[in-house]
């Protein structure tokens, strides 16, 4: 069964493959004070993984300090595979993310993050991204992370520019530690993170303890 | 205020904190805490993640929430296992130490070995504080500790770390005010990876001086 | 003390000494080096057989004397338990119990049958001794190789432990140390409590205190019945 698409505003969706989608940014953006949504629902027995085509440039809004959001809600009692490309934040700009995911018991999550603060040679921008992780009515991850300046754990020595986080629902895995990276179990399931000052780098970090 | 607040707050209470560094055991060791200006930063680090969690959590236990929710959502909110069972063993100990000083009733709706800050809002309603009292008492202990841990670990000049912990009293203040619950309904989930991997690489260490 | 206060308002009625069934818990303190991780081990060799047991350790750095215990096979795994003491191990033993009253709970719960637990203390000073809300009964281990003044020094854990260990008295003429003034200056300090000089090398079996050790267990049981 082809996945159901219905889009508005700034983000169209494809569907790219049997079981897949991109999302495609129809303006430049997002620009600060845009409030997106995308709300995914995978029922039981489907596949779908979520892409998109090209990296988020977050820019400042036109006028006041206000943030860009975006907020993901996903219902899986299937498989969902959410993997967009990096966001990147440039100078000025906040970007606001939140993915919430509502799990059934037996579904199969994989959610991942690519942020980048500032434009090569730009000042990082900031970017604030809550997971919020529930199986079966009980929560098993809920993380806040602030990142750019002004966030209040964003301090020298350890401000990293680049982060990277991956979230996994169906298969164990225990607790794995490297040079600004880590692995930490979740029940059926566990939760990456690497920090640093190039993506690429941070990117193969995340892989490598994911 | 009551004077509870200061009996709950003080770290003579026997309640298992002196054995727990909060981190800066491993941030001394990777070489992140070793002045009072990295000190401090490591302090603001963790009083507005952790500390921040720590105080919406203990104002919603004191305020009368649901405690095994909350504690669930202390766990969403605590993935490192080595924190989990930091939280969970001062969470014991101070049930243990909460439940002679001020008996109540409210000790019995616990879990076990309650996260901590669950166990700390508990304690604030039995000695009769308020919820923001509880998130006050929180937020302190997430600075407190770690300073402590920090002036025995580098035989920093205790006054130096006095000043420290004193001057980040408007700090603890806005963590404690901010406290409640936002107005979706969620309660604060700040973090820092940073803290995660410290306390990780911590526990597998077998030459430590701190339980975390 | 205006006279509307009733003081029973005060005391909670938990104190030591109403903890009713579970193991006799005794602590061995002393300086570092006296010899208390030998102590622990040969009573557990000693006690092992008569006695269901477990140990607490509490080394200020490493779990050292937790390994040594089970290196040595002496006991299982799973009847050692290390705490860290946040580098107060004085702290963890007298001012704040918390971690060392979890670890012996830990126990009880892994071996409802325990009879015996042992608290050994990190090394510290003269000054340090175990709060009666953690154990039953506590030994202090000194050595002669401290010199003989010791005794005579006092301190909280030479005076008041319910026995005072001096050890390593096969060490007193290469140190120089009078064994029968550290005798003398134990009674003085002590009084009718009990001093035991011993020498673990002679007697790897610590005859003396395990027999001292039992003592404790059979008042236990009778203070219980």
């Amino acid at each position: 069964m082809l996945p159901v698409v219905r889009a508005s505003g700034q983000l169209a969706v494809r569907r790219t493959g049997p079981a897949s989608v991109h999302l495609v940014a129809t303006a430049f953006g997002p620009l600060g004070g845009d409030d997106a949504e995308v709300r995914l629902v995978v029922e039981e027995g489907a596949v779908l993984a979520v892409r998109s085509v090209a990296a988020a440039v977050a820019l400042p809004a036109r006028d006041g300090d206000r943030p860009s959001v975006q907020r993901v809600l996903a219902e899986v009692a299937g498989s969902l595979d959410l993997r967009p490309e990096p966001t990147v934040v440039v100078r000025g700009a906040h970007h606001r993310v939140s993915v919430t995911a509502v799990l059934a018991p037996g579904a199969v999550l994989t959610a991942a993050e690519q942020v980048l603060l500032g434009r090569s040679g730009e000042e990082p921008g900031r970017w604030t991204g809550t997971t919020r992780v529930v199986v079966d009515g009980r929560p098993l991850l809920h993380t806040t992370v602030g990142l750019g300046p002004g966030a209040p754990a964003w301090l020298p020595p350890v401000a990293p520019r680049a982060y990277a986080s991956t979230v996994h629902v169906g298969q164990a895995a225990g607790v794995l530690t490297a040079d600004d990276a880590v692995r930490l179990p979740l029940e059926n399931g566990w939760v990456a993170t690497a920090w640093g000052t190039e993506l690429h780098s941070v990117v193969r970090a995340v892989e490598a303890v994911a | 205020m009551s004077s509870a607040l200061l009996t709950l707050a003080d770290s003579r209470l026997p309640a298992g904190g002196h054995a727990h560094s909060g981190g800066v055991e491993q941030a001394v060791a990777a070489g992140l805490v070793h002045d009072p200006g990295s000190l401090a930063a490591f302090l603001l680090r963790r009083l507005t993640t952790s500390g921040a969690v720590a105080a919406g959590l203990a104002s919603a236990a004191c305020q009368g929430d649901d405690l095994a929710r909350l504690d669930a959502e202390a766990d969403a909110r605590t993935p490192s296992p080595a924190l989990r069972a930091a939280s969970r063993q001062q969470g014991r100990g101070l049930v243990r130490v909460g439940r002679r000083a001020w008996p109540s009733p409210l000790w019995d709706a616990l879990p076990a070995a309650p996260h901590h800050p669950v166990a700390l809002g508990v304690a604030a309603a039995a000695g009769g504080l308020t919820p923001r009292d509880a998130a006050a008492a929180a937020a302190y202990l997430s600075v407190s500790g770690p300073a402590t841990a920090a002036q025995r670990l580098l035989a920093m000049d205790p006054l130096t770390v006095a000043a420290v912990t004193a001057r980040l009293a408007p700090d603890i203040d806005a963590v404690a005010g901010n406290s409640t619950r936002s107005a979706d309904g969620s309660l604060p989930a700040d973090t820092d990876p940073l803290l995660d991997l410290l306390a990780e690489v911590h526990s597998a260490r077998k030459d430590r001086f701190f339980a975390s | 003390m205006p006279p509307d206060h009733d003081l029973d308002d005060y005391v909670d009625p938990y104190e030591h000494g109403h903890r009713h069934g579970g193991p006799l818990r005794v602590g061995l303190g002393g300086p570092v080096g006296s010899g208390k991780t030998a102590l622990a081990a040969a009573l557990c060799r000693t006690l092992g057989t008569e006695y269901d047991l477990a140990v607490v350790t509490n080394d200020i750095y490493t779990t050292e004397d937790a390994d040594f215990l089970r290196r040595n096979a002496i006991l299982p795994d799973d009847r050692i338990e290390a705490v860290q003491t946040g580098c107060c191990p004085h702290t963890a033993i007298r001012d704040d119990i918390t971690a060392n009253l979890d670890a012996v709970e830990l126990l009880e719960a892994r071996h409802p049958g325990l009879e015996l637990v042992f608290v050994e203390s990190g090394g510290d000073n003269l000054t340090a001794s175990f709060s009666y809300g953690l154990v039953d009964v506590q030994v202090f281990v000194v050595d002669v190789a401290g010199g003989d003044k010791v005794p005579r020094k006092g301190g909280p854990g030479v005076t008041a432990s319910d026995l005072l260990v001096v050890n390593k008295t096969d060490l007193a003429p290469l140190v120089g140390a009078d064994l029968d003034v550290m005798r003398r200056d134990s009674a003085t300090v002590r009084g009718e409590k009990p001093t035991l000089l011993i020498s673990l090398r002679e007697d790897p079996a610590a005859t003396e205190v395990a027999e001292w050790v039992r003592a404790q267990v059979r008042a236990r049981r009778l203070q219980q019945a």
